[in-house]
């Protein structure tokens, strides 16, 4: 691409490398004559700016010189860095002579250029070239780099050819390059890149071709005439500089490009040639000229072929994200064989690490971080800091990671707990001399007053003070002590509270230690649980009251010991002691922890229902040592009186309802006959009597008894069931922690067992009424368990509604509803036993029930009790199950007798496993799936179990077993014989 | 600096440019070998995911668009083309092929993504091309003829930050980003162009200290402090530091950071536009740190991909991430 233009025929000459701006110097030619045939002969320098598009060159200077030129060339001799001696222009005059100009004179326009001349040649001087090692001449050029290289070109057309010599191998020509058609007139090697010869001839073309290869690399793109003269410049490697016959230098640009700015120039000056008046008197000035678009390949001027190498980008850094620097280089590298070498092309990543400082201190920390010393680093720093501040900061930070972090924060902050300690001791000493405390309490007044204003946390040395620091220090006892000593036995107490268990124990000891009143000692024994102080100490007289805070206070487990005891202040019944001591032992298996009220996470009817029963089972003790009170005795043994009669295959008797109006104890029997009206009207009047259902806990329906549901029995009426006489008995709330989770259900059956027990010693009779008590009472906490069938289905169907009546209403009327309410959930009073009884009356129930119950009615306050045996009817309404009941009541039996009797735990474990695995059998009853012969079975021993003939229980055993499917049986009867054995031996 | 990774590139020429992606993950080479490569550099590693022909000269730079368009990466060659490729799927493909040019196309650049996906592209015939994505794999294209004469060698965006940003009041206006590039080229100059309302390019200042071509251009990245910063290096081995402090940004006053024995051919700035790493024709790198006082001080001589951080570290460096 063209750049620019001097119209001038003349030599040239570019400035050196060095210097800045770059310029060409042009002498006219001695050879060629221009246009005017003039011989004048100057020396010009023009400046090359880039930055100008257009493609005139500014003329710096001009110097009228003698004699014409055949070469021109500018050396950098002389020249510094800052290009203030712009070298040195060496002409080769047409006389013959060299003549030396300082550019820098000319350009300033100085008369006195020569520096020195020389006339050695007596011809024309016609080629000349300034090298660090030596001149040469036209025709010819040095290679760049390699010193023993050189091309030289020939002006004979008939051999245009250009060699390429190494004078070390001078017999041959390295390369002859023969691109020319014509001779060739000038060369030049460009300094940039050895690979770049440039070449003009006379067949009017300007090449530039790699002498290494030979190949044309690139063809200028001319005109038609002649270049005589070429130059590289060599500051701006790109440009070429080539003077041509028709009076003209162009200088171009090897890199191609468009030509549009030449033809606009060319275009401009045609137009401006015309003048922008109006040259042919039309009135209006002449448009541009408009001259047709070339074509595109006409415009357009390929680039070399190949790079030059001054474009070739060698190196390179790149900053990436993270301090990363991307650098690339080629690495020679010698292969395999040696004597080659490869070119690596490899790229380093490296990382910029500037602040080493910063980093390792960093590092440290995360060191200190990953290996956690940080004590030690925090201790370092106390070292290495200067400052008061950075010294404290730093010794709370290390506080920090210190085990006694808090403790030793106290101490930073001056709150020594051992100096404290001291301080106490110290105050505690004092306190006891009388003129101390009085001064404190002068001391005290004047700091009241400032109580009430703004919070003052008083530090001083005096007991309020002390007190303050041992709270501020954490130190309870210090402050309770002090406290003491300072007779604040409320501050006392509240710091024990908060003080924890331990402190709060020992404070009240001290308290109780200090303080003298009357009840001082029951509330001792009260708070400290010393129960044998109380019952051991206290007078005869008052053994009830004994007994009564035994019954409410004492653990199971030493309930019977106690009672013992109690029992040797009065004359209790052998029975009493008897009952006591085996409920003692019993429910010393399963001590109840105080404070159960707060377990309640089975579920809420779980935790609802399990206060009473247990609450009952306790407070069943007090009425026992007055005859009147021990309700439930009387009610079983009169119950029971007609026990004896009972056989299940009797016949319902009617009669037997007419007593129930009387009695309390006759709703029961008649529930067992089936007397519906009677039973109902008995409810009724039952139902005022049930004091206890106040605690009748709402039953949620828990899916677990549903799966169950079906004939278990109730457990609130159970729970109303039992406790007589109520109203008597103290509230036990502490107690109601008795029935826990799983103790209760054991309780409830040994409970039941010893009932049973109870009864059955005492009066021969009313089996089936403890029997039914004893499931009820089996049954209840077993409602707790739901993996235990016998659950408390009645109630579930109540739902929310009826539990909420019950809660309001809760004597009878509400668990009979509850049982009726199937049919009709809402009904209150008898009437739901209308529904119910039918059924159960069909069910053809033993009326030996009713029987017993009638005769043992006289005026109980037995509400509760005809629920149960309402319950109880129903339940058993499914006559299907008598064989469990049978069993399952067997097994309540045996087993009191085995621990009672001290038999091994063994059996006593089989006893309890039996009766799990019975479930298994009431669900086959109640879902009636077993065979009829192995029901009708089932029930011949029930009813030899009745009869306590154990040994015909064995045989029907043995025969239902041997003629059943042992699939059938398997899961119940191996239990069942268990149980008969074990019974057969006992003889219960 | 500590080379933590050697990549063996099987390139059969000369490397022209490395770049890292935004996240440092992958690595784009191009050599003479008309190839351009792409490498994934993570955890040390180098595995080669793309070899790319398609350029029929030397590839002379490699520039990667901002993520947020995808994985796209511009190359420039001697073959007067500018490719486009994108990466589909996991495989590299050319997405667009930009023949506008007469000449060599020796520098490409991305313009910040905020201004939308835009390649500023010099030329050797010194032209500067725009091209801008206008969506459906459209491309248009704005050139500026005669940005410089016989040759653009670099082009350089601003950042898309206004100078100033980080310190001023929030006005709670969205801020009027002006784009702004620069470009240095064989007329020894350094221009500064900026984008006119009517979306022509004008050229906006001229910055006059190189004596020979300008072979790179390195606009600083900005945090929005006040001042703007270019660096720029020459084939005269000077590298200059150009600031500009008012707000109008016409007035740029040069420094010179350092005259090197030869070329300079790349200068490049950290992340964070507190270091400048220079390329000379020794086939060093330097690494340059602005000390407190305002000097420029060379704090690492990377030579041969093995250099260590010279004794010149002596001014309180702030962390170089």
């Amino acid at each position: 691409m063209k750049l620019k233009e001097i119209d001038r025929t003349a030599m040239q000459a570019w400035s050196p490398a060095q210097n800045h701006p770059i310029y060409l110097a042009t002498g006219t030619s001695a050879q060629q004559l221009d246009a005017t045939f003039s011989t004048n002969a100057s020396l010009e320098i023009f400046e090359l700016d880039l930055s100008d598009p257009s493609l005139d060159m500014k003329s710096c200077a001009t110097f009228s010189s003698s004699h014409r030129y055949h070469k021109l060339i500018w050396g950098p001799y002389k020249m510094d860095s800052k290009g203030d001696v712009s070298g040195v222009l060496i002409a080769g005059g047409e006389n013959g002579n060299i003549i030396l100009y300082d550019p820098s004179k000319i350009i300033a326009g100085d008369k006195e250029v020569v520096i020195a001349q020389n006339d050695k040649h007596t011809g024309p001087v016609r080629a000349l070239d300034v090298n660090i090692f030596q001149m040469h001449c036209s025709g010819l050029a040095w290679h760049p780099d390699v010193a023993t290289q050189m091309v030289l070109a020939s002006e004979d057309d008939r051999l245009p050819v250009i060699q390429m010599w190494d004078l070390r191998f001078a017999s041959s020509p390295l390369r002859v390059l023969e691109n020319h058609a014509r001779g060739i007139l000038a060369i030049a090697w460009s300094m940039a890149d050895p690979e770049l010869l440039l070449s003009c001839g006379k067949d009017a073309k300007i090449l530039c071709s790699n002498p290494n290869t030979g190949e044309v690399l690139y063809e200028l793109p001319t005109n038609t005439q002649w270049c005589f003269d070429i130059q590289w410049c060599p500051r701006n490697p790109a440009v070429l500089s080539a003077a041509s016959f028709d009076g003209r230098i162009s200088v171009y640009s090897i890199m191609g490009g468009s030509t549009d700015g030449l033809r606009q120039k060319q275009v401009d000056k045609l137009s401006s040639s015309f003048g922008n008046l109006d040259p042919f008197g039309t009135g209006q000035p002449l448009p541009p000229l408009q001259i047709p678009q070339q074509t595109a390949q006409h415009s357009m001027v390929l680039p070399l072929k190949k790079p030059p190498k001054w474009i070739r980008r060698p190196v390179g850094a790149s900053f990436s994200f993270g301090g990363k620097l991307v650098t690339f280089e080629s690495v020679r590298v010698p292969s395999q064989q040696g004597a080659e070498q490869q070119q690596q092309q490899l790229v380093f990543i490296s990382q910029v690490v500037t602040e080493k400082e910063f980093l390792s201190r960093s590092d440290q920390l995360q060191q200190v971080v990953r290996s956690q010393g940080y004590v030690a680093y925090c201790q370092k720093k106390i070292d290495a800091s200067q400052i008061e501040f950075e010294k404290n900061v730093w010794s709370f930070l290390k506080v920090n990671f210190e085990d006694d972090s808090r403790g030793k924060y106290l101490e930073l902050l001056g709150y020594r707990k051992e100096d404290l300690g001291k301080k106490i001791a110290l105050a505690l000493n004092k306190v006891d001399g009388a003129d101390v405390r009085i001064k404190e309490e002068k001391q005290e007044s004047e700091f009241l007053p400032s109580a009430g204003g703004t919070f003052n946390i008083s530090i001083s040395g005096d007991i309020d003070g002390l007190i303050t620091q041992a709270l501020l220090t954490g130190n309870f006892e210090s402050a309770v002590d002090l406290c003491l000593h300072d007779n604040r036995m409320a501050d006392a107490i509240i710091l024990a509270i908060a003080g924890g268990q331990e402190l709060l124990a020992q404070t009240q000891k001290k308290y109780f230690a200090k303080s003298q009143s009357k009840i001082t000692r029951l509330i001792t024994a009260v708070v400290m649980k010393n129960w044998k102080e109380i019952v051991e100490s206290c007078d005869l007289k008052n053994w009830r009251e004994a007994l009564a805070a035994v019954l409410t206070y004492a653990k199971p487990d030493e309930f019977s010991a106690l009672c013992v005891t109690t029992s040797d202040l009065s004359d209790l019944s052998v029975i009493q002691n008897v009952l006591l001591r085996k409920h003692g032992v019993l429910t010393g298996e399963n001590p109840p922890p105080p404070g159960f009220l707060m377990h309640g996470n089975i579920n809420p009817n779980a935790a609802a229902q399990r206060p009473t029963s247990p609450g009952h089972v306790h407070t069943q003790g007090p009425p026992y040592p007055q005859p009147q009170p021990c309700q439930p005795a009387q009610q079983y043994s009169f119950g029971t009186g007609g026990s004896a009669m009972y056989r299940p295959q009797q016949p319902v008797a009617p009669p037997a309802s007419n007593a129930y109006p009387n009695t309390p104890y006759a709703p029961s029997a008649a529930s067992y006959s089936g007397q519906s009206q009677l039973y109902a009207a008995q409810h009724q009047a039952s139902s005022p009597n049930s004091s206890p259902a106040p605690a009748f806990p709402p039953p949620p329906s828990s899916g677990a008894s549903f799966q169950h549901g079906g004939p278990g029995a109730p457990p609130s009426s159970s729970a109303y069931a039992l406790p007589p006489g109520t109203t008597g008995t103290l509230p036990a709330a502490s107690e109601l922690p008795a029935s826990q989770r799983t103790g209760l259900r054991l309780k409830g059956i040994w409970f039941g067992s010893l009932l049973y027990f109870f009864t059955n010693r005492w009066v021969d009779g009313g089996l089936l009424f403890v029997v039914a008590n004893c499931i009820l009472y089996g049954s209840m906490p077993e409602n707790f368990m739901p993996p235990v069938p016998i659950t408390s289905p009645i109630m579930n169907p109540l739902g929310d509604p009826q539990s909420q009546m019950l809660q309001q209403q809760p004597s009878a009327p509400v668990p009979l509803s509850g049982q009726a309410s199937f049919p009709q959930p809402h009904l209150p009073g008898g009437q739901p036993f209308h529904g119910l009884q039918q059924p159960l009356s069909q069910a053809g129930l033993p009326p030996a029930f009713s029987k017993p119950s009638i005769e043992g009615a006289p005026g109980a306050p037995i509400g509760n009790t005809i629920q149960v045996t309402v319950n109880l009817r129903k339940w058993n309404g499914e006559m299907a199950l008598f064989p469990y009941i049978s069993f399952n009541m067997l097994t309540f039996m045996i087993a009191p007798l085995l621990i009672n009797e001290h038999l091994n735990l063994q059996t006593k474990r089989k006893l309890d496993d039996a009766s799990k695995r019975l479930e298994f059998l009431y669900d086959k009853l109640r879902e009636q799936t077993l065979s009829p012969t192995i029901t009708s079975g089932l029930h011949s021993i029930a009813r030899s179990i009745e009869t306590r003939n154990y040994s015909e229980g064995l045989t029907i055993h043995t025969h239902i077993v041997s003629t059943s499917n042992f699939s059938e049986t398997s899961a119940f009867m191996p239990v069942l014989k268990v149980v008969l054995t074990q019974a057969n031996k006992l003889g219960v | 600096v500590s080379v933590i990774n050697t990549v063996d590139t099987s390139h059969e020429d000369m490397i022209h440019d490395a770049q890292m992606d935004y996240y440092g993950t992958r690595l784009a080479t191009c050599s003479s070998d008309r190839s351009v490569k792409i490498f994934d550099v993570r955890n040390g590693g180098q595995i080669l995911i793309a070899d790319l022909r398609g350029h029929e000269g030397p590839v002379w730079q490699v520039a990667w668009a901002h993520p947020m368009y995808g994985n796209i990466l511009a190359s420039c060659s001697y073959d007067r083309k500018v490719i486009i490729w994108k990466e589909e799927n996991g495989t590299w493909e050319k997405t667009h092929e930009h023949s506008g040019h007469d000449s060599s196309v020796n520098s490409v650049c991305w313009a910040p993504h905020d201004y939308g996906l835009i390649l500023a592209c010099g030329s050797s015939e010194g032209a500067i091309s725009l091209l801008t994505y206008t969506g459906e794999g459209q491309w248009e294209v704005k050139k500026i003829n005669n940005a410089h004469a016989i040759g653009c060698n670099a082009v350089s965006w601003a950042p898309a930050v206004v100078p100033g940003s980080l310190i001023d009041q929030p006005s709670g206006q969205k801020p009027n980003y002006i784009k702004k590039f620069a470009s240095g080229g064989c007329d020894n100059l350094i221009k500064l162009w900026k984008e006119e309302e009517d979306g022509q390019w004008k050229e906006e200042q001229k910055l006059e200290a190189h004596s020979d071509w300008v072979r790179d251009v390195a606009w600083a990245p900005s945090i929005g402090l006040p001042t703007s910063t270019i660096a720029s290096c020459s084939q005269d081995g000077r590298v200059f530091i150009w600031t500009c402090d008012d707000a109008s940004g016409n007035t740029w006053s040069p420094k010179l950071l350092h005259k090197f024995n030869g070329v300079v051919w790349h200068v490049s700035w950290s992340i964070t536009a507190n270091i400048l790493a220079v390329s000379g024709g020794d086939n060093k790198v330097t690494l340059w740190k602005e000390s407190v006082d305002g000097q420029w001080v060379c704090i690492s001589d990377v030579n041969k991909g093995q250099g260590s951080v010279s004794a010149s570290v002596t001014e309180g460096q702030q962390n170089e991430q």
